[in-house]
């Protein structure tokens, strides 16, 4: 265990190292994911302009589910955006040898080989959002909920994380998954509304198949 | 002769364009699926809005235009999407862009054939069912058939020259890989910027007036709003025939600032080279 902290902290040391030698391309990276997330909540803005609420959710509630739901997937993309690589040409082309001949985890070294700097843009916006829209939405803080918002965001970041392996794996059958990881990782847009305003088969679908549900909307339900 | 010459040397772009497509259809299923699971958010929310606001009509959309918005919309941005970015990103970082280079064929001209390869495969096997079944769904909630040809076709030839505005775009866009290296995240921004500027995310007709005004004017409408709006009957003759020539404008403006950055990007490109 300590053997895999101490190599992760080399390899994190290798990435920051990169980023120092290119800091316009972080900068880039950062503000095209602020600019997404600013235009995700332009969306929101411009339908609440329109109707006053929306089944029953006021336009700070429904900021603060959707900045909710960019915490673990920020906290996914800072440490695992590797897997999209595996999906999309690490197997493609042959390049998942390299993980195969080193004396660790290959999965573990996959993962730990990138540390993507950009998600930033998503950790700020979700926590900004939250802190913003906190003080009008009636949250019931007690020490309880407290622990519990701190036990959800890791299990709600695994979620993202397991889906990306399970379907990044494909690759090794497919030869490149990197589109099935799109379309099962794009079932998150779900989780930024409440799943009350979706069918019965859609709730299903985000509570028991791919659990986005449980990174937005049913944590928020803690508080 | 000219054609001959054409035909020579630019379809096996196309037939190649064609087979990568073959080759990962995987990937191109995902990609449809992974489209059409964001339009069931957006119909979920969108029958979520409908619902509060009281009213069975918002804004001049009803629900069943809504609908045949939201899919529509993703149709249009499916066939108009184009790779080539990404592409030139690639072939710069790996060097084979040389290869490329001293083909005697045109290079802007070599991309467009690959990819429209990939455009007839989409409109046939993706776009046209889509269309149908759309089609279906608006009979079965109304009653009447609301399918209009004239409009199917002006929609064909506004979506042939959103393709081209969306084509050049991108390969403006990817000729940015001479200049700055993390192209994935400026691809996330370009594609979130595109979605929302035209009108993809949310109609330009539900959007403030002033900004509306400026955002029909401005090339990203071109490459998604007019084509939909046309099918679905929202222009009168006037205004439909103003839209195509917008339309034929902005392709010509881009095809000429594509060229320029070319020029510019190429003599770069033979510095790092030399």
């Amino acid at each position: 265990m300590r053997r895999f902290f101490k190599i992760y902290r080399i390899l994190v040391a290798q990435n920051l190292k990169r980023l120092m030698e290119y800091k316009a391309d972080f900068f880039a990276g950062a503000v095209s994911f602020l600019i997404d997330q600013a235009i995700g909540i332009a969306f929101i803005f411009i339908i609440f302009s329109q109707i006053p609420q929306l089944s029953g959710f006021t336009f700070e509630q429904i900021v603060f589910i959707y900045g909710f739901s960019q915490i673990p997937k920020g906290i996914d993309h800072l440490l695992t955006d590797n897997l999209w690589c595996v999906g999309y040409f690490i197997v493609k082309k042959g390049d998942f040898d390299k993980y195969l001949t080193r004396p660790i985890n290959p999965l573990f070294h996959v993962i730990a080989e990138t540390f993507q700097i950009d998600a930033v843009g998503e950790l700020v916006v979700g926590i900004g959002l939250m802190i913003y829209v906190g003080g009008s939405v009636n949250l019931y803080v007690t020490p309880l909920s407290v622990l519990l918002f701190f036990v959800v965001i890791p299990f709600a970041m695994l979620i993202y994380t397991a889906i990306k392996i399970a379907t990044g794996a494909l690759a090794f059958w497919l030869k490149s998954s990197g589109f099935i990881i799109q379309m099962v990782y794009g079932m998150n847009e779900f989780a930024k509304y409440p799943t009350t305003i979706y069918s019965p088969f859609v709730k299903m679908l985000i509570t028991y198949i791919i659990p986005f549900a449980f990174t937005g909307y049913y944590p928020r339900c803690i508080f | 002769m000219k054609l001959t010459k054409i035909r020579k040397q630019y379809v096996p772009f196309m037939k190649a364009g064609v087979q990568t497509l073959i080759a990962y259809r995987m990937n191109f299923f995902g990609f449809v699926i992974g489209g059409l699971i964001y339009c069931f958010v957006m119909y979920y929310l969108w029958k979520a809005v409908f619902q509060s606001s009281g009213g069975s009509d918002f804004m001049g959309f009803s629900m069943v235009d809504m609908t045949i918005y939201l899919f529509l919309s993703n149709i249009t941005t499916q066939l108009t999407f184009s790779s080539v970015s990404g592409d030139i990103a690639e072939e710069i970082k790996d060097g084979s862009i040389a290869m490329r280079l001293i083909k005697p064929v045109n290079t802007d001209l070599s991309y467009l054939f690959s990819e429209l390869g990939g455009f007839g495969m989409k409109l046939l096997v993706f776009a046209l069912p889509m269309i149908v079944s759309l089609e279906i769904y608006r009979f079965c909630t109304t009653g009447n058939v609301m399918f209009q040809p004239m409009n199917f076709l002006l929609y064909l030839l506004s979506v042939i020259l959103a393709y081209l505005i969306a084509f050049r775009v991108n390969l403006c866009f990817g000729f940015m890989a001479f200049y700055v290296k993390n192209l994935w995240g400026m691809n996330i921004l370009k594609n979130s910027i595109i979605n929302f500027l035209s009108g993809t995310l949310i109609p330009l007709a539900f959007m403030p007036e002033v900004l509306r005004k400026i955002l029909e004017y401005m090339p990203f409408s071109s490459m998604s709003y007019t084509p939909v709006m046309i099918y679905m009957g929202k222009y009168d003759t006037y205004e439909m025939i103003f839209r195509l020539v917008m339309q034929a404008v902005w392709a010509f403006l881009i095809y000429a600032l594509s060229k320029m950055i070319w020029l510019g990007a190429i003599k770069r490109l033979s510095v790092q080279g030399g």
